[in-house]
């Protein structure tokens, strides 16, 4: 087993193509993540018991299940329930379904960590609810929130090659078929560790930064 | 004769099976200081946070500067109030809270800006001045750009008092404002309570375990327990020639407790 560099080089162009696949799926579970979490957040704590209730129910369930099995029911059983999505699409839901129930939780936690006095204070000085939520909750509850959802966004982030059983030709799917035309693992599987490995690492001293800045709010 | 400003009626309020107020009947005049005293878990504050609409009435009514709080008009008959009419009425009242509840976000000055710009509309330029004006008034010229976390107890209450004046109520609930801080630094939120009391008209009502300032500082002294008035009057008739047996035993172990009254 030696590394040869001129293979290496040869298959960086479609490696990258991937990658960039690798990003904007990313990119995209994460804003579906995030609108769809805070959707879960403020049903759950909605004042109509069956809502809330039903909506526990659908977190606990997609929380409960694999992310791949969930892909697979996405991408191959719904087209028998005649709803056929591109691979990407299809992804995309997926994933951004999936994390959508973490950030739910983070959400929820951001929100119920403004004590409850500080909504008192908002009412006591004649604050409406828009303007509670807007100059009172919101600016405290949101900075908590920011390592634990950027935590996820990692998480998730390494998470993709599951995309490749459902076809979408992200880094791991090109990986996979340059190695499977070529016989050569080597090249390709280390350049697709080291790839992940780069946004990882800038990501964690990014996270830490965040954490620092945002982690904790004194009162 | 006058008005009352606060006039309540019957009032009840339960939590669950719960009853901490039963059928409660008592008028404030304007620029009255009342204290609420009793033991813990007579009501008395409970009767604060209704009043700021913290909470539900259970039952009752209650009149603030001769309008109904939790009803209103419609269609010519008295239905329940919405969040319209609650936000409406708030106007009238301003309260401190025992554990201050400054938002910890903003720095002391926008702590007491920003209902004024929100809710009155007020410019920046004259919300920022008649902020100041009041943070000298208690005492904390020097502190409007600290955030609360750099605040002592003390100071944080101050800043407190001074948000709840900005808007200007006609009404100031002051809800166990000492019984967070430490012993020594009381005595500066009361001075500033005191002058507050002796140089203006707004009408005060007053929650609080401190009996000796409550002596000094109220009209008329309002004794509760389980959720009922045993006995009013002006302090130096209660505290000194209490009628009833329950307000004797309370003011006995009040005393035993080593406080002034």
């Amino acid at each position: 087993m030696e590394w040869d560099w001129d293979f290496a080089w040869s298959i960086m162009p479609t490696l990258l193509a991937g990658f960039r696949i690798t990003l904007i799926a990313t990119a995209l579970g994460a804003v579906v993540a995030a609108v769809l979490g805070l959707v879960f957040a403020i049903l759950r704590r909605s004042a109509n018991r069956a809502v809330a209730r039903t909506t526990g129910f659908v977190v606990e369930f997609i929380r409960g299940t694999p992310l791949l099995v969930q892909l697979y029911f996405i991408f191959y059983v719904l087209p028998d329930l005649g709803l056929r999505l591109p691979a990407l699409t299809a992804g995309v839901i997926g994933m951004g379904l999936h994390y959508a129930t973490y950030a739910a939780e983070v959400y929820r936690g951001g929100i119920e960590g403004v004590p409850r006095g500080q909504w008192e204070a908002a009412k006591a000085t004649n604050l409406t609810t828009r303007q509670t939520w807007l100059h009172v909750v919101l600016p405290q509850a949101v900075p908590p929130m920011i390592p634990a959802m950027a935590n996820y966004l990692l998480a998730m982030f390494k998470e993709t090659p599951l995309l490749s059983a459902i076809t979408v030709l992200e880094l791991m799917n090109q990986a996979k078929s340059v190695a499977n035309s070529s016989y050569r693992y080597v090249e390709p599987m280390t350049l697709v560790g080291v790839m992940f490995l780069v946004v990882s690492l800038i990501s964690v001293v990014a996270l830490r930064w965040l954490e620092r800045r945002y982690g904790r709010i004194s009162r | 004769m006058d008005q009352p400003i606060i006039r309540i009626q019957n009032l009840r309020k339960s939590f669950g099976t719960l009853t901490v107020i039963d059928g409660l009947n008592f008028d404030v005049m304007k620029g009255e200081k009342l204290a609420l005293i009793g033991p813990s878990g007579s009501g008395k504050t409970t009767i604060l946070r209704i009043l700021m609409t913290l909470e539900d009435i259970s039952g009752g009514r209650i009149e603030v500067c001769g309008e109904p709080l939790y009803h209103m008009q419609r269609n010519g008959a008295e239905v329940p109030a919405d969040e319209a009419h609650l936000h409406r009425m708030r106007r009238h009242i301003g309260m401190v809270f025992q554990h201050f509840n400054l938002f910890p976000h903003k720095s002391v000055l926008q702590n007491i800006t920003l209902a004024p710009m929100l809710t009155k509309g007020e410019a920046r330029a004259a919300a920022d001045r008649r902020a100041r004006d009041l943070l000298d008034m208690v005492g904390l010229a020097d502190k409007a750009d600290y955030m609360p976390s750099q605040l002592s107890g003390g100071q944080k209450q101050r800043v407190a008092i001074a948000r709840a004046l900005a808007l200007q109520p006609q009404i100031m609930l002051f809800d166990e404002v000492t019984s967070a801080l430490d012993p020594e630094l009381v005595e500066e939120v009361l001075e500033v309570m005191k002058r507050l009391a002796a140089e203006t008209d707004m009408t005060m009502l007053l929650v609080t375990h401190e009996m000796g300032f409550a002596r000094d500082f109220a009209d008329r002294v309002l004794f509760f327990d389980k959720g009922r008035i045993v006995e009013q009057g002006p302090p130096a008739q209660l505290f000194t020639a209490p009628q009833e047996d329950r307000t004797k035993s309370f003011l006995r172990k009040i005393i035993a407790a080593g406080q002034r009254v």
